[in-house]
């Protein structure tokens, strides 16, 4: 059940940001924000309630379905902000300072020396505190015998002071305090080496700790050292990271070993917590560095090809791409509408005439033919070129079809949503179903934008988790381009009427039943990557374990029979080529097959 | 020419100088054995005489060590080096650098002169081999233009030398 839960990050982006202000006071990390989720969910739905709650009957309740599993996603990781980090440090430090009766600076050093973990902390201490004292230089009495006559020189400057002029660590090496205060400044000012900063003493290993720190540097000293220190508990926690992303200084706690690396920062920043690369799932970490290095080797190359423009198949005029969608249409006279991908007519793509969606395959052209050997490895460079070229054009496609994607949801939720609610005469509450399709379109796009690095590392020989492959990623691209079409362009008409239209509620049903049926493709396209398409071997297994899946889904979702059917209803006019949605779970399966590829539903 | 890093050039600190005045009057009272200080009138460079200790390999012979001081010494290293001919030694590098921990990273401001004096002659007479270090002939190219040994990254790996 664990991808399951995962794979909802999308409704997870949306509950973070929406709940911007529940978190911005937050002084209180996971529990609380499980808590504000609860409360914004629960008042959206009672102000559904209080409309027409029996029209929307499919909206208040897959909200609700979502409410339960955002709160159950929630679970493996938390954000904490820069107070968090800091009260957390300072309740390990309390933590270890109680138990082993010793002063808060002291706790400090310890934990800093264990990464910060409590546990390792006791096990070490309890194990030979003697052997701990000595490592980290936590003294228990004077390594050398304070001298008793009045006057003494301070070991740095060999000045000679009266001795009440000088300060000492446990140890009772003598500085004064100029000499302390010139000693932990340099030393600050070199770097994080502050924090383990000992006795001046060359023999001594008594530790400086943030006492001396406190009572001798100066404020902006202190605060570098806070700082040094605020740090290490992040950067030496093994649970612990920075978000990656510029100017966000919060950090994640990942509970390891509990499935997807995928985390969204408060800042609504997407990554990978294992790689820090952008959130890639399902393709590995491993493939995702491969492709990477790959893209900043042969960027150079791809860059003309992928200059921004294309000439229009048909008349040649030259055209930018400036919407998110892949379906283009060239401006009049000509109007030819085209797949950006492939350049093919767009009516070959499955919603008019009920052709195929294709143009996610990579049909290498090879032809069994009499070559010469030069001519065949001419040939062979080409070929791994345009293969390679196949796959980075739609990898960037959609990243930058995502970029779009993202700046059209933020303008939906800014400018248009309240425009829209004013010549709808809807209240911007019903209006909600607008911002999922965009959620979806977002998250979409990244999946299958990393899809494509995974294609290309899917070895040739493998035909036949290759055709799958590409079947699945072909059906999940064809639902999101649909989505992706509806959202961004019959949105326009409704945004651009005079009044409110008749068909709203056509286009609500219309929108909100592709953004799920979407999601359900791509859930099984993710499923399935994850995987590694072992359901090519073994599709018993695997259809055992998606039917599990499937009841549970449709267990929280009770209720929403209505939205469904006319979902599966859309669906099927929408692709006439004898693929058939699935009454129970919307997937979209083969004309051949005779019961659910998912949930096992005979047709 | 060899030896000006940048941090050389300024004037001592008012602490360093004193701190140096008194390093050499507690010198001139109680010389490290086998070192002897060459007087000049620059508080800044001191140019010291090493002579191997006797029942060494390097019994009999002598070396200058030249050392500048930084203006803010004792908290920032001393600049120490062999002024060629370096004695052959696997941490002494024939432009006279010094492969030595306590003169870069674990300097500290309790250390002296006479304390660096005493470290480099132990490591001296510790030596197993008359030879220069494997990378000699890569790290002399690389420190054309009298750079700094305080400017190389050293690695401190081996203990016994």
């Amino acid at each position: 059940m664990e991808s399951e839960d995962d794979m909802h990050d999308a409704n997870e982006v949306a509950s973070v940001e929406e709940d911007d202000n529940y978190y911005s006071g937050g002084e209180d990390d996971h529990d609380m924000d499980e808590a504000g989720e609860g409360e914004d969910y629960g008042y959206d739905y009672d102000e559904e309630e209080d409309d027409d709650a029996a029209d929307y009957d499919f909206i208040a309740n897959s909200d609700d379905g979502d409410d339960a599993l955002v709160s159950r996603s929630q679970k493996n990781y938390t954000i904490l902000k820069e107070e968090d980090i800091q009260r957390r440090q300072f309740e390990d430090i309390t933590k270890i300072s109680t138990v082993l009766s010793i002063p808060r600076e002291a706790a400090c050093i310890l934990l800093r020396r264990y990464n910060w973990s409590v546990n390792n902390v006791h096990e070490e201490w309890f194990a030979d505190e003697e052997n701990v004292r000595r490592a980290v230089g936590i003294l228990e009495k004077p390594v050398v015998k304070s001298p008793n006559y009045k006057e003494v020189s301070c070991g740095i400057c060999f000045e000679s002071y009266s001795i009440g002029k000088l300060r000492t660590l446990a140890c009772s090496h003598l500085f004064c305090d100029t000499c302390w205060k010139a000693y932990i400044s340099t030393s600050i000012n070199d770097g994080p080496g502050c924090l383990v900063l000992r006795c001046p003493d060359p023999s001594c290993g008594a530790a400086v700790g943030q006492d001396m720190i406190d009572k001798l540097a100066s404020h902006e000293d202190k605060e570098k050292y806070r700082r040094y220190l605020l740090r290490s508990y992040v950067e030496d926690s093994r649970k612990i990271k920075w978000c990656p992303a510029p100017g966000c200084d919060s950090a994640v706690e990942y509970v390891v070993g509990s499935g997807s690396y995928d985390v969204t920062c408060s800042c609504s920043h997407s990554f990978c917590w294992n790689c820090a690369e952008e959130a890639h799932r399902p393709v590995d970490c491993e493939t995702v560095a491969k492709w990477v290095l790959k893209n900043s080797a042969e960027s150079e190359n791809m860059n003309w090809i992928l200059a921004n423009s294309k000439p229009c198949p048909k008349c040649k005029r030259p055209i930018e791409k400036n919407q998110g969608c892949m379906h283009m249409t060239c401006t009049p006279p000509c109007k030819f509408e085209f797949c950006w991908l492939c350049l093919g007519q767009w009516s070959d793509h499955g919603e008019r005439t009920g052709g195929f969606y294709a143009c996610n395959r990579y049909e290498a052209a090879k032809q069994e033919g009499v070559y010469d050997e030069s001519e065949r490895r001419r040939e062979m460079a080409k070929n791994s070129l345009e293969r390679y070229t196949h796959y980075y054009e739609r990898w960037a496609s959609n990243q930058s079809s995502r970029q779009k994607a993202m700046a059209d949801l933020h303008q939906m939720q800014s400018v248009h949503l309240e425009k829209l609610s004013e010549v709808q005469c809807q209240p911007e509450s019903q209006l909600k179903f607008i911002i999922e399709a965009w959620q979806q379109i977002v998250e979409c796009r990244k999946v299958l934008k990393w899809t494509y690095a995974y294609g290309f590392y899917l070895p040739e020989a493998e035909h036949t988790k290759k055709q799958f492959f590409e079947y699945l990623q072909g059906e999940a691209e064809a639902g999101l381009e649909r989505l992706h079409q509806c959202a961004e362009k019959e949105l326009m008409n409704y945004l651009s009427s005079e009044g409110p239209s008749k068909d709203f509620n056509d286009f609500r049903t219309k929108l909100a039943g592709l953004t799920s049926v979407t999601r359900n493709y791509f859930e099984n396209l993710v499923r399935a990557l994850e995987n590694g398409l072992s359901d090519v071997d073994s599709q018993a297994v695997c259809n055992k374990m998606s039917s599990k899946t499937a009841a549970g889904t449709s267990k929280s979702k009770s209720g929403r029979g209505k939205g469904s059917s006319k979902t599966g209803t859309a669906v099927r006019n929408a692709d006439d080529s004898g693929s058939w949605a699935c009454d129970k779970c919307t997937y979209m399966n083969a004309r051949s097959a005779a019961a659910c590829h998912v949930c096992n539903h005979r047709r | 020419m060899t030896s000006d890093s940048a941090s050389s050039r300024k004037a001592l600190s008012k602490i360093a100088s004193n701190r140096l005045q008194k390093e050499l009057v507690e010198w001139q009272v109680n010389p490290p054995a086998g070192f002897k200080h060459i007087p000049t009138d620059n508080l800044k460079r001191w140019v010291i005489e090493v002579n191997g200790a006797p029942g060494t390999l390097y019994a009999g012979e002598m070396y200058q060590l030249q050392v500048d001081f930084p203006e803010h010494y004792p908290m920032e290293a001393p600049q120490v080096i062999f002024v060629p001919p370096a004695p052959l030694h696997p941490h002494i590098y024939s432009n006279g650098h010094i492969c030595l921990d306590i003169l870069y990273d674990s300097w500290s401001p309790a250390m002296t002169v006479s304390s660096i004096c005493i470290s480099i002659l132990s490591m001296l007479s510790s030596s197993p081999a008359k030879q220069r270090p494997a990378d000699n002939d890569r790290y002399v190219k690389n420190c054309k233009n009298g750079r700094s040994p305080k400017e190389t990254r050293w690695w401190f790996h081996d203990d016994k030398v």
